[in-house]
């Protein structure tokens, strides 16, 4: 009798939080820059980054019953979207270089001042170690905390910080020698 | 935060995909869901749905032509920027070191 | 039939291009030096590629509409910009290779400029009677080798006019720091922290 009641609470419970979720094509319209630019970041491609993204959608499609909350949803399509672009980067083999696959930002064109030390970042970015481009795209896109990102990628908390500090360290670096900057100060975390 | 990190999160800022994403992910769902349907569905069910889908497709190929041709042509402007940034980078590089090698030395 | 075979000599011959001599390609052997580069910069635009970019340049903004006017009649852009971590990545004979080119009788080195620290840069126009045909910058340094080609009619004037747009110095101010020998930067440690469990 009382395993039966906790049952039927916990379905209640999980309907109750669904019924707080929006509906998918709404859900698809808010979230997809997101998934859209992990995706991107990782593959420095827009139609493969656009066709990654159109996949965890389906897939999140598919698994739409078992999204238990707003927050369980932004946090399983940033797992599976991450996932994903490491799978997808590691068959594709990026490499550094800049080629013509290689695709810019969206349609609103930027000052070409700005946007070459943006674009700059973003090939050093994507040339980065697997773990540490993963770190630095959670925490400097999706503006996460640590313990966020230690929960999607599977790590301590120690070894996010670890990375972070490696990139940043590396990124400051290859600015410094390229563009003739001083030395940024030490970064915080 | 620090301005460098600063300089990261802008460059890492969230971008949006092509304006037609939403519709396309809406349909490839609807076709997904059709077709684990389609052994239920009535013969001139699947005709209204294979209709609908090749209706979306041509549509769909229309508007993927173009999102590629927008792709590819900022592709390309991306790095006819860039080379135009070497080219006249080394060019004011010489310029800078001519300068110095006609100045009289001390 | 002897004349037959002479005639068709002299006609393959003469069917042979002029500006064939001119030809500047990149090499196979600079091409591999990617695979030893840090960093490797590589643009290959050619005329419909040119064409296709220009479409998209803005017409608005000042440094689009300079670069639009600048790319009207060029046939190629061609750069290859290779950054080492360590000095000896690459050897004379690449470099000589690129020269050899631009030995022909229509090309002209109309600057060279070398410096104590082992830089060495030129720049080389190709005449096609009055007008410029094309353009190569060759920059050589210890740790660092780019070739920029631009193929077809180009003002290097006005290329250098981009100086103060699109991030580049101005001559006289912001100018960079010179380069010395900066500390190598560590490669990437593979992480052995975590098992990847991706």
């Amino acid at each position: 009798m009382e395993a039966l009641l906790a049952a039927t609470t916990s379905i209640a419970a999980t309907r109750n939080a669904q019924a707080t979720l929006p509906a998918f094509a709404s859900v698809v319209e808010t979230h997809k820059a997101m998934v859209y630019s992990i995706a991107w970041q990782f593959l420095r491609d827009r139609v493969a980054a656009d066709e990654l993204a159109q996949d965890v959608f389906l897939q999140l499609h598919k698994n739409w019953t078992r999204i238990e909350s707003p927050a369980h949803l932004v946090y399983w399509l940033r797992k599976v979207a991450t996932h994903r672009a490491i799978d997808a980067a590691r068959k594709r083999k990026i490499q550094a270089e800049t080629s013509l696959e290689e695709t810019d930002e969206p349609t609103v064109l930027e000052r070409v001042h700005d946007s070459f030390l943006s674009s700059y970042l973003q090939r050093m970015v994507a040339s980065l170690p697997e773990k540490q481009r993963s770190v630095i795209i959670l925490r400097y896109q999706e503006d996460m905390d640590l313990e966020e990102i230690a929960k999607i990628l599977s790590m301590n908390v120690s070894t996010v910080k670890t990375q972070i500090s490696r990139a940043l360290e590396l990124l400051r670096g290859k600015v410094s020698r390229r563009l003739g900057k001083g030395t940024a100060p030490h970064d915080s975390i | 935060m620090t301005p460098f990190e600063k300089q990261l999160q802008q460059a890492l800022r969230r971008q949006e995909p092509s304006a037609d994403f939403s519709a396309r992910v809406l349909a490839r769902c609807a076709a997904d869901d059709a077709s684990k349907r389609s052994v239920f569905w009535p013969a001139w069910g699947m005709g209204l749905a294979t209709a609908a889908l090749v209706l979306l497709t041509i549509g769909g190929g229309a508007l993927y032509q173009q999102h590629q041709r927008e792709v590819r042509g900022m592709a390309a402007k991306r790095q006819l920027l860039l080379a135009m940034h070497i080219a006249g980078s080394k060019l004011q590089q010489v310029q800078e070191r001519v300068q110095e090698s006609e100045q009289p030395s001390q | 039939m002897k004349r037959s075979i002479l005639k068709l000599a002299i006609l393959a011959i003469a069917a042979v291009p002029v500006w064939a001599a001119d030809d500047f390609k990149l090499p196979a052997s600079i091409e591999k030096l990617a695979e030893h580069a840090t960093e490797t910069v590589d643009v290959t635009l050619d005329q419909s590629t040119l064409a296709l970019a220009s479409a998209f340049l803005s017409k608005d903004d000042p440094d689009e509409a300079q670069v639009k006017k600048l790319i009207g009649k060029l046939k190629g852009i061609y750069v290859r910009s290779f950054e080492f971590d360590k000095e000896g990545q690459y050897s004379k004979s690449d470099v000589e290779a690129l020269r050899n080119q631009l030995k022909s009788p229509n090309w002209s080195r109309i600057v060279g400029v070398k410096s104590l620290k082992g830089e060495n840069s030129e720049i080389f126009i190709l005449k096609d009677g009055d007008q410029i045909a094309g353009l190569v910058i060759l920059d050589v340094e210890p740790k660092e080798l780019t070739i920029v080609h631009i193929d077809g009619a180009i003002n290097p004037e006005d290329l250098s006019r981009l100086g103060g747009h699109m991030g580049i110095p101005k001559l006289g101010k912001d100018r960079k720091e010179p380069k010395g020998d900066s500390n190598p930067q560590p490669k990437p440690d593979k992480d052995d922290e975590e098992s990847e469990r991706y």
